[in-house]
Protein backbone atom coordinates (compact mmCIF):
# COMPACT_ATOMS: atom_id res chain seq x y z
CA UNK A 1 0.00 0.00 0.00
CA UNK A 2 2.79 2.72 0.80
CA UNK A 3 4.22 1.51 -2.42
CA UNK A 4 1.35 2.58 -4.04
CA UNK A 5 1.17 5.97 -2.58
CA UNK A 6 4.72 6.81 -2.88
CA UNK A 7 4.65 5.88 -6.90
CA UNK A 8 1.18 7.31 -7.75
CA UNK A 9 -0.13 10.76 -8.38
CA UNK A 10 2.31 14.11 -8.65
CA UNK A 11 4.92 11.90 -6.93
CA UNK A 12 6.46 10.30 -9.52
CA UNK A 13 5.96 13.88 -11.62
CA UNK A 14 7.89 15.71 -8.80
CA UNK A 15 10.73 13.42 -8.83
CA UNK A 16 11.06 13.64 -12.21
CA UNK A 17 11.36 17.38 -12.25
CA UNK A 18 14.17 16.89 -8.98
CA UNK A 19 16.16 14.39 -10.92
CA UNK A 20 15.98 16.78 -13.76
CA UNK A 21 16.94 19.92 -12.21
CA UNK A 22 19.96 18.02 -10.85
CA UNK A 23 20.81 17.07 -14.10
CA UNK A 24 20.49 20.71 -15.13
CA UNK A 25 22.46 21.96 -12.66
CA UNK A 26 25.43 20.14 -13.28
CA UNK A 27 25.58 21.18 -16.78
CA UNK A 28 25.22 24.63 -15.77
CA UNK A 29 28.01 24.82 -12.93
CA UNK A 30 30.38 22.87 -16.17
CA UNK A 31 29.23 25.75 -18.07
CA UNK A 32 30.46 28.75 -15.08
CA UNK A 33 33.97 26.25 -14.57
CA UNK A 34 34.96 26.58 -17.81
CA UNK A 35 33.65 29.83 -18.26
CA UNK A 36 37.82 31.31 -19.31
CA UNK A 37 38.21 27.89 -21.12
CA UNK A 38 39.32 28.70 -24.46
CA UNK A 39 37.28 27.18 -27.43
CA UNK A 40 34.61 26.02 -25.22
CA UNK A 41 30.92 26.15 -26.25
CA UNK A 42 28.61 26.38 -23.63
CA UNK A 43 26.25 23.44 -23.03
CA UNK A 44 22.74 23.57 -22.44
CA UNK A 45 19.52 21.29 -21.75
CA UNK A 46 16.34 22.17 -22.65
CA UNK A 47 13.65 22.45 -19.89
CA UNK A 48 10.86 22.86 -22.20
CA UNK A 49 12.25 19.92 -24.32
CA UNK A 50 11.73 18.11 -20.61
CA UNK A 51 8.21 19.88 -19.37
CA UNK A 52 6.82 18.62 -22.97
CA UNK A 53 8.30 14.94 -22.71
CA UNK A 54 6.85 15.24 -18.70
CA UNK A 55 3.40 16.85 -19.85
CA UNK A 56 3.36 14.01 -22.65
CA UNK A 57 4.24 10.70 -20.54
CA UNK A 58 1.60 12.62 -17.53
CA UNK A 59 -1.13 12.09 -20.83
CA UNK A 60 -0.15 8.96 -21.49
CA UNK A 61 -0.29 7.58 -17.62
CA UNK A 62 -4.14 9.08 -17.60
CA UNK A 63 -5.20 7.66 -21.29
CA UNK A 64 -4.15 4.59 -20.33
CA UNK A 65 -5.98 4.56 -16.98
CA UNK A 66 -9.21 5.69 -18.51
CA UNK A 67 -8.58 2.88 -21.30
CA UNK A 68 -8.70 0.40 -18.22
CA UNK A 69 -5.40 -0.50 -18.42
CA UNK A 70 -3.73 0.15 -15.08
CA UNK A 71 -4.98 2.52 -12.79
CA UNK A 72 -5.15 5.54 -14.27
CA UNK A 73 -3.05 7.91 -12.12
CA UNK A 74 -1.72 5.00 -9.98
CA UNK A 75 0.71 3.90 -12.64
CA UNK A 76 4.62 4.85 -12.70
CA UNK A 77 5.38 7.39 -15.30
CA UNK A 78 7.22 6.00 -18.35
CA UNK A 79 9.20 8.49 -20.30
CA UNK A 80 10.52 7.63 -23.66
CA UNK A 81 14.22 8.38 -24.68
CA UNK A 82 14.70 11.87 -26.50
CA UNK A 83 17.00 13.77 -28.28
CA UNK A 84 18.27 15.34 -25.18
CA UNK A 85 17.31 12.74 -22.35
CA UNK A 86 17.69 8.94 -21.54
CA UNK A 87 15.38 7.94 -18.53
CA UNK A 88 17.45 4.95 -16.93
CA UNK A 89 15.20 1.95 -15.48
CA UNK A 90 15.91 2.89 -11.95
CA UNK A 91 14.33 6.33 -12.98
CA UNK A 92 17.66 7.80 -13.20
CA UNK A 93 18.38 10.68 -15.83
CA UNK A 94 21.24 11.03 -18.53
CA UNK A 95 21.40 13.80 -20.22
CA UNK A 96 22.87 14.82 -23.87
CA UNK A 97 23.52 18.69 -23.80
CA UNK A 98 23.19 20.63 -27.06
CA UNK A 99 25.63 23.09 -27.67
CA UNK A 100 23.35 25.97 -28.89
CA UNK A 101 25.53 29.26 -30.56
CA UNK A 102 23.72 32.03 -29.25
CA UNK A 103 25.64 34.94 -28.54
CA UNK A 104 29.17 36.16 -30.40
CA UNK A 105 32.68 34.66 -29.57
CA UNK A 106 35.25 36.32 -27.90
CA UNK A 107 39.17 36.48 -29.02
CA UNK A 108 39.74 33.15 -27.14
CA UNK A 109 36.60 31.29 -29.19
CA UNK A 110 34.23 30.72 -26.20
CA UNK A 111 30.87 31.97 -26.63
CA UNK A 112 29.81 32.75 -22.58
CA UNK A 113 26.93 34.84 -21.62
CA UNK A 114 27.72 35.22 -17.63
CA UNK A 115 24.53 37.03 -16.90
CA UNK A 116 22.51 34.46 -18.24
CA UNK A 117 24.37 31.96 -16.93
CA UNK A 118 24.08 33.34 -13.99
CA UNK A 119 20.20 33.56 -14.16
CA UNK A 120 19.69 30.26 -15.18
CA UNK A 121 21.66 28.87 -12.34
CA UNK A 122 19.38 30.95 -9.96
CA UNK A 123 16.18 29.41 -11.95
CA UNK A 124 17.26 26.27 -11.55
CA UNK A 125 17.83 26.55 -7.68
CA UNK A 126 14.48 28.17 -7.52
CA UNK A 127 12.90 25.34 -9.45
CA UNK A 128 14.50 22.51 -6.90
CA UNK A 129 13.35 24.28 -4.32
CA UNK A 130 9.46 24.77 -5.17
CA UNK A 131 9.49 20.77 -6.25
CA UNK A 132 11.10 20.04 -2.80
CA UNK A 133 8.45 21.88 -1.11
CA UNK A 134 5.91 20.69 -3.05
CA UNK A 135 7.12 16.93 -2.31
CA UNK A 136 7.32 18.35 1.43
CA UNK A 137 3.38 18.81 1.24
CA UNK A 138 2.72 15.68 -0.10
CA UNK A 139 4.45 13.87 2.76
CA UNK A 140 2.51 16.32 4.97
CA UNK A 141 -0.62 15.37 3.68
CA UNK A 142 0.24 11.86 3.96
CA UNK A 143 1.14 12.00 7.30
CA UNK A 144 -2.16 13.44 8.65
CA UNK A 145 -3.94 10.74 6.95
CA UNK A 146 -1.69 8.19 8.44
CA UNK A 147 -1.80 10.11 11.69
CA UNK A 148 -5.22 11.36 11.57
CA UNK A 149 -4.53 14.87 12.63
CA UNK A 150 -3.06 17.54 11.31
CA UNK B 1 24.53 17.27 -6.47
CA UNK B 2 27.54 16.04 -4.95
CA UNK B 3 29.00 16.15 -8.70
CA UNK B 4 27.96 19.93 -9.26
CA UNK B 5 30.07 20.70 -5.83
CA UNK B 6 33.08 19.05 -7.97
CA UNK B 7 32.68 20.71 -10.83
CA UNK B 8 32.75 23.95 -8.77
CA UNK B 9 35.85 23.22 -6.71
CA UNK B 10 37.66 22.28 -9.87
CA UNK B 11 36.56 25.98 -11.44
CA UNK B 12 38.27 27.48 -8.33
CA UNK B 13 41.13 25.65 -8.06
CA UNK B 14 41.61 26.35 -11.49
CA UNK B 15 40.94 30.07 -11.13
CA UNK B 16 43.17 29.83 -7.89
CA UNK B 17 46.06 28.38 -10.39
CA UNK B 18 45.79 31.14 -12.48
CA UNK B 19 45.72 33.86 -9.87
CA UNK B 20 48.97 32.03 -8.86
CA UNK B 21 50.42 32.59 -11.89
CA UNK B 22 49.47 36.28 -12.20
CA UNK B 23 50.84 36.88 -8.40
CA UNK B 24 54.50 35.29 -9.54
CA UNK B 25 54.13 36.97 -12.76
CA UNK B 26 54.18 40.88 -10.87
CA UNK B 27 56.29 39.34 -8.21
CA UNK B 28 58.81 38.87 -11.08
CA UNK B 29 58.66 41.75 -13.15
CA UNK B 30 62.08 42.43 -12.36
CA UNK B 31 63.81 39.21 -12.00
CA UNK B 32 66.35 37.70 -13.91
CA UNK B 33 66.88 34.28 -14.49
CA UNK B 34 69.66 31.92 -13.35
CA UNK B 35 70.73 31.83 -17.04
CA UNK B 36 71.10 35.85 -17.18
CA UNK B 37 68.02 36.20 -19.33
CA UNK B 38 64.91 38.09 -18.50
CA UNK B 39 62.10 36.33 -16.96
CA UNK B 40 59.37 35.84 -19.21
CA UNK B 41 55.63 35.90 -18.04
CA UNK B 42 53.31 32.90 -17.36
CA UNK B 43 49.80 31.84 -19.15
CA UNK B 44 47.79 29.21 -17.74
CA UNK B 45 45.40 27.57 -19.95
CA UNK B 46 42.00 25.47 -19.21
CA UNK B 47 40.73 22.52 -20.53
CA UNK B 48 37.46 21.34 -20.04
CA UNK B 49 37.26 17.92 -18.08
CA UNK B 50 38.78 17.17 -14.81
CA UNK B 51 41.49 14.59 -15.20
CA UNK B 52 42.11 13.99 -11.57
CA UNK B 53 38.63 12.79 -11.01
CA UNK B 54 38.04 9.20 -9.66
CA UNK B 55 35.52 7.85 -11.65
CA UNK B 56 35.14 8.00 -15.86
CA UNK B 57 31.76 9.64 -15.72
CA UNK B 58 33.01 12.55 -13.58
CA UNK B 59 36.38 13.21 -15.86
CA UNK B 60 34.29 14.57 -18.27
CA UNK B 61 33.03 17.21 -15.99
CA UNK B 62 34.73 20.41 -14.60
CA UNK B 63 37.51 22.25 -15.66
CA UNK B 64 41.66 22.26 -15.54
CA UNK B 65 44.58 23.81 -16.34
CA UNK B 66 46.00 22.19 -19.16
CA UNK B 67 49.23 23.84 -19.59
CA UNK B 68 51.28 26.69 -18.17
CA UNK B 69 52.85 28.54 -21.35
CA UNK B 70 56.43 30.87 -21.11
CA UNK B 71 54.91 34.03 -23.34
CA UNK B 72 57.53 34.28 -26.19
CA UNK B 73 56.49 37.79 -26.75
CA UNK B 74 59.21 40.42 -27.36
CA UNK B 75 60.66 41.24 -24.43
CA UNK B 76 61.04 44.95 -23.14
CA UNK B 77 63.77 47.12 -23.05
CA UNK B 78 65.12 49.70 -20.88
CA UNK B 79 68.82 52.62 -21.38
CA UNK B 80 71.06 51.55 -18.50
CA UNK B 81 74.09 51.55 -20.03
CA UNK B 82 75.67 51.32 -16.33
CA UNK B 83 74.12 47.88 -15.81
CA UNK B 84 76.06 44.63 -15.97
CA UNK B 85 73.37 43.02 -17.96
CA UNK B 86 73.46 46.42 -21.23
CA UNK B 87 74.54 45.11 -24.20
CA UNK B 88 77.99 45.67 -25.05
CA UNK B 89 77.73 45.87 -28.87
CA UNK B 90 75.53 46.37 -31.49
CA UNK B 91 71.83 48.34 -32.47
CA UNK B 92 70.86 48.39 -28.89
CA UNK B 93 74.03 49.41 -27.31
CA UNK B 94 73.40 49.85 -23.68
CA UNK B 95 69.95 48.55 -23.26
CA UNK B 96 69.10 46.14 -20.88
CA UNK B 97 66.75 43.34 -21.69
CA UNK B 98 63.81 43.36 -19.03
CA UNK B 99 60.97 40.71 -18.44
CA UNK B 100 57.85 41.14 -20.62
CA UNK B 101 55.36 41.47 -17.64
CA UNK B 102 53.05 44.05 -18.48
CA UNK B 103 51.23 44.94 -15.35
CA UNK B 104 47.92 46.32 -16.93
CA UNK B 105 47.51 43.13 -18.63
CA UNK B 106 48.54 41.26 -15.17
CA UNK B 107 46.09 43.69 -13.26
CA UNK B 108 43.31 43.03 -15.79
CA UNK B 109 43.90 39.05 -15.74
CA UNK B 110 43.40 38.81 -11.85
CA UNK B 111 40.52 40.58 -12.22
CA UNK B 112 39.04 38.33 -14.30
CA UNK B 113 40.44 35.49 -12.43
CA UNK B 114 38.50 36.74 -9.27
CA UNK B 115 35.67 37.65 -11.05
CA UNK B 116 35.27 33.96 -11.92
CA UNK B 117 36.60 32.86 -9.17
CA UNK B 118 33.74 34.23 -7.20
CA UNK B 119 31.68 32.77 -9.37
CA UNK B 120 32.46 29.50 -9.17
CA UNK B 121 31.91 30.15 -5.33
CA UNK B 122 28.62 30.96 -6.27
CA UNK B 123 27.74 28.16 -8.45
CA UNK B 124 29.07 26.01 -5.71
CA UNK B 125 26.84 27.89 -2.87
CA UNK B 126 23.86 27.65 -4.61
CA UNK B 127 23.91 23.40 -5.27
CA UNK B 128 25.11 23.30 -1.50
CA UNK B 129 21.24 25.50 -1.35
CA UNK B 130 19.65 22.55 -3.36
CA UNK B 131 21.49 19.72 -1.58
CA UNK B 132 20.45 20.96 2.09
CA UNK B 133 16.66 21.57 1.00
CA UNK B 134 17.07 18.22 -0.42
CA UNK B 135 17.72 16.91 3.01
CA UNK B 136 14.73 18.93 4.57
CA UNK B 137 13.10 16.04 2.72
CA UNK B 138 14.01 13.83 6.02
CA UNK B 139 13.18 15.98 8.73
CA UNK B 140 9.65 15.63 9.44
Amino acid sequence: MIQELANAGALPVLEKSLRFAAARQRILVHNIANSDTPDYRPLELSVDGFQSELRRAIAARDREGSEGRGAGPDRALEFQRTRELDVLEDGSITARPRTPSGNILYHDRNNRDTERMMQDLAENNLAYRTTVELMRRENDTLRIAITQRP
Amino acid sequence: MYGSLDISTSGMIAQRDRMTAISANIANRNSVMPDGTPYRARRVHFAPGDPTATSKQARQWGVHVSQVEIDQSPLNMRHDPSSPFAMRSGLHQGYVLESNVNPVVEQVNAIQAARAYEANAVAAESSKQMAAQALRLLVG
